[in-house]
């Protein structure tokens, strides 16, 4: 029986430390998950943001009993992640990003019907569940193709799909948008919101700022393994409020222009976006736009387009708080 | 909890796959051809019970190829499709999925040793006469169970292991010489023998030759019943052995993470 009331999940100094392989053959093995704790409330989106390799797909795996913990406890609907995992499984599924985890060979419906038997979905049942699954996913007309001649987002797309066979309440969606075109992520995301609207808990992990923003109530920062800051996004970008965003415009920044902006006195943390020969600069500075002067004379050999002093994001708050991390 | 439709599922999909695969016609249909055709065409003129022994041993080549093949690739195909974690979270546990998978993969062989049949009848004219028809199925059918439940073993020793093409390539031929399916097993050097004695296959073969009424091959001179309470015992240890393996498999699978790698 899973619980009544309380938390759909509750982590409390989860760890895991693998035994063997990758990183861990090169020296003293370091937690890839390190002590997080946190809590997510029935029916909200939970994000967890961080770079690669920062432990938030061990995370994600440890909480849908693909893992077990090495330390710590960790509930879901009040279940032992570790001890009750086969009871848990009834109630998870769990949604990667990119293009595998589907048979190819075999139809859309064919993977969905498959899936469903091993949830056993009562028969009468799956078919209707299956039917409606696919036309929610906008997928009914493609139902009987194989899965190897859909596009990448039809198959991520029948990804949720296969993830909902089960009704899930507690749904794990690891990167789902990752590689999507803008369009397909869109639809994605709005089906994400729909699923909380129905009441089911959401664990995403992301890279995409505003996809956190947009749809997690709470999201916790996590770099080498801990999560250094947890709270609404809003909160978080509070985190930065006494420190400045200079946006520069400029034409022909090359990489030098850019370490040397970073080497300069009073600048925390410089994300350069390119397109072309023109580049967006997010400077991030302590000391507002008393810093423009340098940043514009550190940027004296290319041509300067725009400069204006912007209001922290999100993306400005995840930096921040990931290269103090970085840096301890 | 056992699920059956779980396992019914699985069936289903690897019939799906075999049917929309077609590479799995070489070891289930070309190999075990030859192999009789070769046999058929080097002894033109033996007598009767020979000609039946190359049957029935490349009707075996073709059952133990399939087994062999599609278990080793049973838990293989959903690490490279990257399935194996969506096969994971599931409650449905691992092993039941490839029970399925194994049956049909057997049942496969069973088509292809008939087919095996008929081509000697038509291509060679060779005479093919069932002594005691129903004891023969039996025997078939013991036999098939024996070689799923070796599938199901060898699936999870497979998946243990990335090495499992060369395991499958260096399990393939000893067993077709060993189990008797080509050479009488007392033909054997003595020191092979247990080895043969160890295999259900090489008893079902046995006890399918005897009912078959091919004469003076029998191993250890047991007779049928004898034959058939053997393949039932070496079977339930088989059985036990990959049920042991496979929940080492995902407490592994659950400890390390490595399953998913391919």
């Amino acid at each position: 029986m899973t619980r009544a009331s309380g938390p759909a999940i509750v982590v409390d100094e989860l760890t895991k430390v693998y035994a063997n392989g990758g990183r861990k053959r090169t020296g003293a093995a370091r937690p890839a998950v390190d002590g997080i704790s946190f809590s997510v409330e029935q029916g909200k989106i939970y994000g967890l943001l961080g770079p690669n390799g920062a432990g938030k797909t061990t995370t994600i795996k440890m909480l849908s009993t693909l893992l077990l913990p090495t330390a710590g406890t960790a509930t879901v609907l009040g279940l032992d992640v570790s001890s009750d995992h086969m009871e848990i499984r009834k109630h998870i599924n769990l949604v990667s990003g990119g293009e595998r985890g589907l048979y190819y060979r075999i139809t859309g419906k064919q993977n969905l019907q498959f899936f469903s038997d091993l949830y056993m979905v009562p028969r009468r049942a799956r078919d209707e569940n299956v039917a409606r699954l696919l036309e929610r996913v906008g997928l009914s007309d493609a139902a009987d193709k194989r899965v190897e001649d859909y596009s990448r987002g039809m198959k991520q797309r029948l990804h949720i799909a296969r993830a909902l066979v089960n009704d899930p309440e507690v749904l794990f969606l690891d990167e789902p948008t990752i590689g999507l075109d803008p369009e397909i992520a869109r639809d994605l995301r709005d089906m994400i919101r729909r699923m909380a609207d129905e009441q089911k808990t959401v664990i995403l992990t992301t890279h995409y700022m505003k996809e956190a923003e947009e749809l997690c109530g709470t999201i916790g920062i996590i770099s080498k393994g801990k999560i250094v800051a947890s709270g609404p996004p809003s909160m978080l970008k509070d985190l930065v409020r006494d420190k400045s965003i200079i946006e520069v415009e400029a034409l022909n920044v090359d990489e030098g222009s850019i370490d040397g902006l970073r080497a300069t006195e009073g600048v925390q943390e410089v994300v350069a976006v390119k397109n072309g020969d023109r580049s967006i600069l997010r400077v991030q500075v302590g000391s507002g736009s008393d810093m423009i002067p340098a940043i514009v004379s550190r940027l004296g050999s290319c041509r300067i387009v725009r400069v204006s002093n912007e209001e922290p994001t999100l993306e400005d708050a995840y930096l921040s708080l990931v290269s103090r991390n970085d840096k301890h | 909890m056992i699920n059956i439709r779980a396992t019914s599922a699985a069936f289903k999909q690897q019939a799906r796959h075999f049917f929309a695969d077609p590479q799995w016609v070489i070891p289930s249909l070309v190999a075990p051809f030859t192999f009789t055709i070769v046999v058929l065409m080097l002894f033109p003129a033996v007598d009767e019970p020979v000609v039946l022994y190359a049957v029935l041993g490349g009707g075996i080549l073709g059952m133990w190829g399939n087994t062999l093949y599609a278990s080793g690739w049973s838990v293989s195909f959903d690490r490279m499709n990257g399935t194996l974690e969506s096969l994971l979270i599931t409650p449905t546990p691992m092993v039941q999925v490839v029970a399925g998978r194994a049956v049909w993969n057997t049942l496969i062989g069973l088509t292809n040793a008939a087919a095996v049949f008929v081509v000697a009848e038509l291509a060679f004219g060779t005479e093919l006469r069932l002594e005691d028809p129903a004891l023969f199925f039996l025997a078939l059918a013991a036999t098939l169970l024996s070689l799923a439940t070796v599938g199901l073993m060898l699936s999870a020793m497979f998946v243990m292991t990335r090495s499992s093409t060369v395991l499958m390539q260096i399990l393939e031929l000893p067993i077709y010489f060993i189990s008797g399916a080509m050479i009488p097993v007392d033909h054997l050097p003595e020191a092979i023998r247990p080895f043969s004695y160890a295999l259900a296959p090489t008893w079902g073969v046995d006890a399918m030759r005897q009912a078959a009424g091919i004469q003076g091959t029998t191993v250890m001179g047991l007779g049928t019943g004898a034959d058939l309470l053997i393949v039932a015992a070496i079977t339930s240890v088989y059985l036990a052995i990959a049920l042991y393996l496979f929940r080492r498999m995902e407490a592994r699978a659950r400890a390390d993470g490595s399953l998913g790698r391919w």
